[in-house]
C-alpha cells in the first residue's frame, strides 16, 4: 500500500501545482509510448460525440505527459472511427486486439455498438473500457469489461430521489429516447418511481432523429401528469422543453444527467429555465479538482467542458493512475482496475471500482436547476 | 354462324369514359382461315385485338375459343389457352438473345421445368432449375432444338445470329424474332398487329411471304393491316371497322368495293397511309393508373 | 386515459396541421421537381440542411438581420438547386428515370457530407429574434414562425401554380415535363428551363431548411433524409408532380402522423407515414386530388441495364480469385481478416439485391429489410434455444417467405415507384421490429446472440468466421449464376425487359418476381443472420436504409444482375475504405461520389450488366 500512497502523493502534488499554472518541466515524458486504443465515432449521427471525446482526451494527455506520462513513458491514445457502428467495432476489436502496442480500449460510444464488440475483447483479454456505456448489461459480459459510466440503475434511483422525494411528483410523464439506452432508463425510473409511491402515468418513445415533439406532448398532457421526466440526450432534450412551453404544459421537468451541457441551455433558449437535472461533473463545483480542468479547458478550446468532456477527461486519468500504480501490460491493467481505489475524478469524489460489477463505488450527485440561462445548484 | 368457328367473339363493347371504342362486335374465326381487320385509324381494331388476346378488360361481350369461355382472361391465361400475339410496334426482349426470345414463346409448354405441385411448386422449380435432372435438360435440349427449326423457317437471316442479344438486330429481324416467338407457342390462333408497319417496301414485301408461309401452314390467322395490297393477297375473309362498329365483311374484293368502307377511309382521308397512333397502343398507356400495372 | 373521444382532437389537429405544413414547404419543391423533371430528388433534404446552414453563417455569424438572410438563403440554395440539376440530372437525359434518381442520392449523400466536414456533427443554436407575441389555440399557442412556414408554403405554392399556368416560361415548364421533343421543336430550351425549376425548387428547400431552423433553434448535419422522406409521401399523398395537391398532402401527412400519435402513442409515428405511403402507391398512385388520368402512365421497364455484353471472366481466374481469397487469413491480419468478412458478408447481400435489381429488375432501396428479418430470426430461435447451424436455414427460409410476401404489394409497381416502394417496405419492417416489443425486445435490441457454432465446430474466431462467409459466397455465386442459366434466368430477364410481353407469352410475373424474391431472400437472409451472430447484438437499426442504398451502389457498381461484379464490387466499396481509415471521415463522400460517378459516367458497372 505505501508505494501507492506515495504514487497518490505524487500525482496529488503535480495537479497542485498544475492549479497554480506552472507545469513541471522535470517529468517530460519520453521513450516508446503507452498506447490506448480508442473506439469511437469521428463520423455518423453520433459524430459530434467523438469530437467532445478528443477534447477530453487531448486534454488529460497534454497534463498527464506534461508530469512524466507513465513512469516516463508518454501516454497516446489511436482513435478509431466507428460511426457508434457494431460492425465496425467489431473490426476495430480485431485490430485492436492483434496489435500489442494497445494495451487497453477505451468505448465504444453506445452500449450497443460496444457489446457487439464485447466477446471479442473478452476472448482476446484486452480490457474494454466503456465510459458512455450506461447499459446494465454492458460489463456483464465478462471480468475484461470496467465502465466509469454511471449505470443506469444508478442513475435512474437518482432521478426517482430527486423527482419523487425532492419535488413530491406523484404522477409523473416519461419521455425518452426510444434506443437501448432510453428504454432500460425508462424501465428502471418506472420501478423505482413506484417504489417510492409514484405513478407513470404516460411513457412516450421518441426516435433520436425526431424533432417534432407537439403530437406526443399533446398525448402526454392528456395523461393529465404533474411532472415531466425526460430520458434525453441534450440535443432532443433542448428540442423537448421548447415544444413543452409552446404548447402550453407548464409543470416540472426533470432530465437526466447527459443533458448537462451549455449546448442543452443555447439549443433550448429561455424554455430551459426550470428545466431540473442532476450532475457528477459540474462548474458549480468548489472541488479543486473541478476547477482545474474547467480553467484548463477552457483556455485550450475557448468553451466550457460538458459531461461527454469531463468523461473522456476522466477516463485518461483513470487509466494513467491504473497504469502507474499497477503497470502497463493488458492483465496488468484489468488486475489494477478491481485494486485501484482514490483516484482524483472531476466526476466523483473519487474513483474506485466494485470488483463485482466493475463500475464505480460511491456516487454523489449534484442536484442542478437552470435559472437565468445557466445550470445552478437547486435549493428547494 | 359461330358454330364451326375456332374463335368467336360475340357483342364485343369497351368503353373509355364516354368514349365506346369497340361497340358490340361480333368476330368468329373458322379453323385454318386467314381473317384481316381493316379501317381508318381509330376505327377500333386495336382494341378490338387487345381485348381478344387479354390485354384488356371488355365491358360486355363474349369470346369463345374451341368452345371455351375466354372472355377476358388475363394475357397469360390466353397464352396457355393458345392465343398468341405479335405487337404492333414490336416488342421484342432487347437484352436477350434471339436463341432466349423465342424460348420465352415455349414458356407455356415446359412442363419438366415447370412443376405443378399446388403450394411447393416455386421450390420445386427452383431445385430443378439447380438440379437439372435429366427430365429438364433433355426438354431444354428439345426446346433449343425446335427454336433453331422455326428460326430457320425465316432463311439464313436470323440462324447465324441465334445468341445476340435483338437490339443489335435491324428492324425488320426483331419483327421476324418476334414471329418465331409466337409460333413457338403452338398457337391455336395467330393475332398480327400490323406486322409490317414501319418497314419499308423490300422488307414489307419479305414479311408478306412470311406471312404467306404461315397461311400455307394452315395456321389459323388474324391480321390487322393497313396495307391493303397485303390484305387483298391473304385473306380469305376481310372485316371493316369505323367507329368501332363493323361496317362491312365479306370476301377481300366485296370489302374493298363496299361503299361504306371507301366513305370510312375517305372521311378520314388516310388509306392505307402513315402510323396509326392509338393511345392504347402505345407502350406504357395502356392503363391509366400511373404505377400500377 | 379514457375514452377516444375525450382525447383533446382539437390539439391534436393544431398539432398535426404545425408539422404538416413544414413536410408541405418540403413537398412544394419536389412536386416541382418532379412536375418537370419526372423524378424525385433525393438530394432536396441536402439542399434543405445547406439551407439552414448558410442561414446560420448569414443570421449568426455574420449577424444578419433576417431580411438580409433570406435572399441569400434562397440564392444559396438556388445555386445548389441549378448545380445539381447540371451535375447529376442533365447528363443522364437519355437514362431510364431510376438513373438520376440514384444520381440524386448519391449527390445528397455529398452534400451532407461536405456540411458535416465544414461545420461537424454537433446541432447548432439557430437564434434569430421573432416577434415574441404567441397565439393561444386550444391549450398550445403557435408562434410567428408557425404561421410563417404555413404561409410561405402556401404562397410558394400559389406563386408556382400561377408561375406553371399563367405565364410563358411556365408554359415551356409544362410543355417540358409533358414532351420533351415536342417542346424542343417549339423552341423551348429544355435544359435553361430544368435548371431554372431546379433553382427555383432549391431556393424553396433552402428557405425551408431556414426556417424549420429558426423554428426548433436547432440545426444539424442529420436531418437531411428524414426530412425528404416525409416530403416525398406528402407528394405520394398530393399527387407527385401537383404543386398544390404538396400542401394539402403535407397537412394530410402531417394530421395522420398527429392522430396516429393520439390513438397509439409517438413510436408509431413513422410507420404510419410509410404505411400510408405504400397504401398511396398501391392504391392510388396518382394523388388524392387526381381527376382521372392527369399524367400518363410510367412507361413499362423500369431498369436501366443497359444494352451490354457483360464481362465474362474465364473459369481459371475465378477459381485462381477464390483461392487468393481463401488465403487472406495466412497474411496474419485479423484486423484485414475481419474487414474482408464484412466485405463478403456485404457481398452475399449484393448478391442476392444484383438478381432483384439486375436480373428481374426490381430496384429496391429496402433491401436491408431481408437482412434485418434474417438476423432477428436466427437470433430469436437460437436464442430460444435453436442450434445454430439450424437457426441459419430457418432464418434464411424464414426470409424467402417473409421477405417475398413482403415485397409483394411492390411487385405491381413499376419504374422507379418501386424504389419508392420499396423504400417504405424497407422503413416499416424496421419500424415492426421496434415497435413488436414482446418479439423483438423493441428498442432494446437482442443481446447475448450465440456465436457462430455449427455442428460443434468454432467458426466464431477471425479466421474460421472468414472462411464460412467466403464458403457461403462462393456457394451462393455458383447456385445463382446456375439458376441463370437455366429457364428461370432468361424468363426473368424477358420480365424486366418488357413484363407485358412478358406476360403475353404465358409468363406470370409476379409469380416469377416471387421466386426470385424468395432465393434472394434465402441468400440474404442468411448474410443477416451470420451477421446477426458475429454481432451477437443487433437491434432495429442495425441494418438501416444506409444499408440498402450501400449494397446498391455496389450492385450498380459490379453492374446490375452481374454476380462476379457484385462480388468484387462489395470488396472495394466494403474493403477498400476500411483499409484506407485515414479516410474513415470522408467515407460517406466516397460512397456518394462514387454513386454520383458511377451512373454518370459506367452505369453498366466494372463488369457489365447482364
Amino acid at each position: 500500500m505505501t508505494p501507492s500512497l506515495t504514487r497518490r502523493g505524487l500525482a496529488g502534488l503535480a495537479l497542485g501545482l498544475a492549479l497554480g499554472g506552472a507545469l513541471p518541466a522535470l517529468a517530460q515524458s519520453s521513450g516508446e509510448p503507452v498506447m490506448i486504443g480508442v473506439s469511437g465515432p469521428l463520423t455518423g449521427p453520433q459524430a459530434q460525440y467523438g469530437a467532445l471525446w478528443k477534447q477530453g482526451f487531448d486534454l488529460a494527455l497534454e497534463r498527464i505527459n506534461a508530469e512524466g506520462g507513465i513512469d516516463g513513458r508518454p501516454l497516446e491514445y489511436t482513435f478509431e472511427d466507428s460511426q457508434n457502428d457494431p460492425r465496425q467495432t467489431i473490426a476495430i476489436a480485431q485490430k485492436f486486439i492483434s496489435d500489442p502496442a494497445i494495451v487497453v480500449e477505451v468505448g465504444d460510444f453506445s452500449s450497443t455498438a460496444s457489446m457487439a464488440a464485447s466477446p471479442l475483447y473478452q476472448r482476446g483479454g484486452l480490457v474494454q473500457f466503456g465510459f458512455t456505456n450506461s447499459h446494465p448489461d454492458f460489463t456483464k459480459t465478462g471480468d475484461y469489461m470496467w465502465s466509469s459510466s454511471i449505470s443506469q440503475s444508478q442513475e435512474q434511483q437518482v432521478m426517482a430521489d430527486y423527482a419523487v422525494d425532492r419535488l413530491g411528483l406523484r404522477r409523473i410523464a416519461v419521455l425518452h429516447l426510444n434506443t437501448d439506452w432510453g428504454t432500460t432508463a425508462k424501465n428502471i425510473f418506472v420501478e423505482e418511481a413506484k417504489k417510492r409511491g409514484a405513478e407513470v402515468v404516460a411513457a412516450e418513445g421518441y426516435l433520436p432523429d425526431e424533432k417534432d415533439f407537439r403530437a406526443t406532448l399533446t398525448r402526454i398532457k392528456a395523461s393529465d401528469p404533474d411532472g415531466l421526466l425526460l430520458e434525453s440526450y441534450y440535443s432532443d432534450g433542448a428540442l423537448l422543453v421548447r415544444q413543452i412551453r409552446e404548447v402550453g404544459i407548464d409543470l416540472p421537468i426533470v432530465a437526466v444527467g447527459s443533458v448537462y451541457s451549455p449546448d442543452f441551455l443555447s439549443l433550448a433558449g429561455d424554455a430551459a429555465n426550470g428545466v431540473h437535472t442532476t450532475a457528477y461533473f459540474t462548474p458549480v463545483s468548489p472541488r479543486p479538482e473541478v476547477q482545474a480542468f474547467i480553467k484548463d479547458f477552457t483556455a485550450e478550446y475557448g468553451q466550457e467542458p460538458n459531461n461527454f468532456n469531463a468523461m473522456a477527461y476522466d477516463t485518461m486519468n483513470i487509466l494513467a493512475e491504473v497504469m502507474r500504480r499497477h503497470g502497463t501490460t493488458r492483465e496488468e491493467i484489468k488486475a489494477g482496475l478491481g485494486e485501484i481505489s482514490g483516484v482524483p475524478s472531476v466526476l466523483f469524489p473519487e474513483v474506485s471500482f466494485d470488483p463485482e460489477t466493475r463500475r464505480v463505488m460511491g456516487l454523489e450527485p449534484t442536484e442542478l436547476i437552470v435559472k437565468d440561462g445557466a445550470f445552478q445548484l437547486f435549493q428547494p | 354462324m359461330s358454330s364451326g368457328a375456332l374463335l368467336s367473339a360475340t357483342g364485343v363493347t369497351r368503353r373509355f369514359g364516354g368514349i365506346i371504342a369497340v361497340d358490340g362486335v361480333d368476330l368468329h374465326v373458322r379453323e385454318g382461315e386467314f381473317l384481316s381487320v381493316i379501317g381508318p385509324n381509330g376505327a377500333g381494331k386495336t382494341t378490338l385485338f387487345n381485348l381478344i388476346s387479354g390485354q384488356d378488360r371488355m365491358d360486355e361481350g363474349r369470346v369463345m375459343l374451341e368452345g371455351r369461355d375466354i372472355t377476358n382472361l388475363s394475357p397469360r391465361r390466353m397464352a396457355e389457352a393458345g392465343v398468341a400475339r405479335t405487337f404492333q410496334h414490336g416488342r421484342v426482349f432487347g437484352n436477350l438473345s434471339v436463341m432466349d426470345n423465342v424460348l420465352i414463346g415455349c414458356h407455356t409448354r415446359l412442363r419438366a421445368a415447370r412443376p405443378r405441385v399446388p403450394v411447393v411448386a416455386p421450390v420445386l422449380e427452383i431445385l430443378r432449375a439447380l438440379i437439372r435432372p435429366a427430365s429438364v435438360r433433355a426438354e431444354e435440349a428439345a426446346m433449343r432444338e425446335e427454336v433453331r427449326a422455326i428460326v430457320a423457317t425465316f432463311g439464313e437471316r436470323l440462324t447465324p445470329r441465334l445468341d445476340e442479344p435483338t437490339y443489335a438486330l435491324s428492324y425488320a429481324n426483331r419483327r421476324r424474332v418476334e414471329i418465331a416467338r409466337a409460333l413457338a407457342l403452338h398457337p391455336r390462333i395467330l393475332i398480327l398487329d400490323e406486322p409490317t408497319a414501319g418497314m419499308n417496301e423490300s422488307e414489307t414485301v419479305e414479311m408478306r411471304d412470311i406471312v404467306d408461309a404461315l397461311k400455307r401452314q394452315g395456321r389459323t390467322i388474324l391480321l390487322i393491316e393497313h396495307k391493303l395490297d397485303m390484305v387483298m393477297r391473304l385473306s380469305d375473309r376481310v372485316m371493316a371497322m369505323d367507329n368501332g362498329r363493323v361496317i362491312a365483311e365479306g370476301t377481300p374484293a366485296a370489302v374493298r368495293d363496299d361503299p361504306k368502307v371507301i366513305e370510312a377511309y375517305l372521311g378520314h382521308a388516310t388509306i392505307g397511309g402513315g402510323e396509326p397512333a392509338e393511345a392504347s397502343l402505345m407502350p406504357g398507356t395502356s392503363r391509366a393508373a400511373g404505377g400500377v400495372q | 386515459m379514457g375514452s377516444i373521444l375525450s382525447l383533446p382532437w382539437f390539439d391534436f389537429t393544431v398539432s398535426g396541421v404545425v408539422i404538416g405544413s413544414i413536410y408541405a414547404l418540403m413537398a412544394v419543391g419536389l412536386a416541382l421537381i418532379f412536375g418537370v423533371a419526372n423524378l424525385i430528388n433525393f438530394a432536396h433534404g441536402a439542399v434543405f440542411t445547406v439551407g439552414a446552414y448558410v442561414g446560420w453563417v448569414c443570421a449568426v455569424a455574420l449577424g444578419l438581420p433576417l431580411w438580409a438572410t433570406v435572399p441569400l438563403v434562397a440564392l444559396g440554395g438556388g445555386l445548389v438547386g441549378a448545380g445539381i440539376e447540371y451535375i447529376a440530372i442533365r447528363p443522364l437525359n437519355r437514362q431510364s428515370r431510376i438513373a438520376p434518381l440514384l444520381a440524386t442520392i448519391g449527390v445528397g449523400l455529398i452534400l451532407d457530407q461536405i456540411v458535416h466536414i465544414l461545420f461537424g456533427a454537433n446541432p447548432r443554436a439557430l437564434p434569430v429574434p421573432m416577434p415574441g407575441w404567441r397565439v393561444s389555440v386550444g391549450q398550445g399557442s403557435i408562434g410567428p414562425i408557425d404561421i410563417t412556414i404555413f404561409v410561405t408554403a402556401v404562397i410558394a405554392a400559389a406563386a408556382l401554380y400561377a408561375f406553371l399556368f399563367r405565364t410563358r416560361l411556365g408554359m415551356a415548364v409544362r410543355a417540358t415535363a409533358q414532351d420533351e421533343d415536342a417542346a424542343k421543336q417549339m423552341g423551348v430550351n429544355i435544359h435553361a428551363v430544368n435548371m431554372a425549376v431546379f433553382a427555383i425548387a432549391g431556393a424553396l428547400g433552402a428557405i425551408a431548411g431556414l426556417l424549420v431552423g429558426i423554428y426548433y433553434n436547432a440545426i444539424d448535419p442529420n436531418t437531411s433524409f428524414q426530412i425528404m422522406l416525409k416530403g416525398m409521401v406528402a407528394i405520394v399523398i398530393g399527387g407527385m408532380a401537383n404543386v398544390p395537391g404538396a400542401i394539402g398532402g403535407g397537412v394530410i401527412l402531417g394530421l395522420i402522423e398527429s392522430y396516429g400519435i393520439a390513438l397509439f402513442g409517438a413510436s408509431y409515428r413513422n410507420l404510419f407515414a410509410f404505411a400510408v405511403l405504400l397504401l398511396m402507391l398501391l392504391v392510388k398512385p396518382n394523388g388524392l386530388f387526381a381527376k382521372g388520368r392527369e399524367r400518363e402512365a410510367e412507361p413499362m421497364t423500369g431498369t436501366f441495364v443497359i444494352q451490354s455484353m457483360p464481362v465474362r471472366p474465364p473459369g481459371w481466374l475465378l477459381a485462381l480469385g477464390v483461392a487468393a481469397a481463401a488465403l487472406v487469413p495466412l497474411a496474419g491480419q485479423p484486423y484485414l481478416t475481419q474487414v474482408m468478412t464484412n466485405a463478403f458478408l456485404y457481398a452475399l447481400a449484393a448478391i442476392s439485391l444484383t438478381l432483384i435489381a439486375g436480373t428481374v429488375g426490381l430496384v429496391s432501396i429496402g433491401h436491408a429489410a431481408l437482412l434485418a428479418i434474417g438476423a432477428y430470426a436466427s437470433a430469436l430461435l437460437t436464442i430460444a434455444g435453436l442450434p445454430v447451424a439450424l437457426g441459419l436455414v430457418a432464418a434464411a427460409a424464414i426470409t424467402a417467405l417473409l421477405g417475398t410476401a413482403l415485397a409483394y404489394p411492390a411487385f405491381r409497381l413499376r419504374g422507379h415507384y418501386v424504389a419508392i416502394g420499396t423504400l417504405a417496405i424497407g422503413e416499416i419492417v424496421s419500424l415492426v421490429i421496434l415497435n413488436w416489443t414482446s418479439l423483438t425486445n423493441g428498442s432494446m435490441g437482442v443481446f447475448g446472440i450465440p456465436p457462430l457454432t455449427l455442428f460443434g465446430v468454432d467458426f466464431f474466431s477471425t479466421n474460421p468466421s472468414y472462411w464460412l462467409v467466403l464458403g457461403l459466397v462462393v456457394v451462393f455465386a455458383l447456385l445463382q449464376t446456375r439458376l441463370l442459366s437455366s429457364h428461370l434466368g432468361r424468363t426473368w430477364r424477358a420480365i424486366r425487359e418488357d413484363t407485358v410481353a412478358a406476360e403475353t407469352y404465358g409468363v406470370g410475373s409476379n409469380y416469377y418476381k416471387g421466386l426470385a424474391y424468395g432465393f434472394a431472400g434465402f441468400t440474404a437472409g442468411l448474410a443477416g443472420a451470420v451477421t446477426a451472430h458475429q454481432f451477437s447484438y443487433i437491434n432495429f437499426d442495425t441494418f438501416n436504409l444506409l444499408t440498402s442504398v450501400l449494397i446498391l451502389t455496389i450492385v450498380i457498381l459490379g453492374g446490375l444482375g452481374n454476380v462476379t461484379g457484385a462480388i468484387v464490387a462489395a470488396v472495394l466499396v466494403a474493403g477498400l475504405p476500411e483499409m484506407f481509415r485515414v479516410l474513415a471521415e470522408y467515407r460517406m463522400l466516397f460512397y456518394g461520389a462514387a454513386l454520383l460517378l458511377l451512373i454518370r459516367f459506367r452505369p453498366r458497372g466494372l463488369l457489365g450488366s447482364g
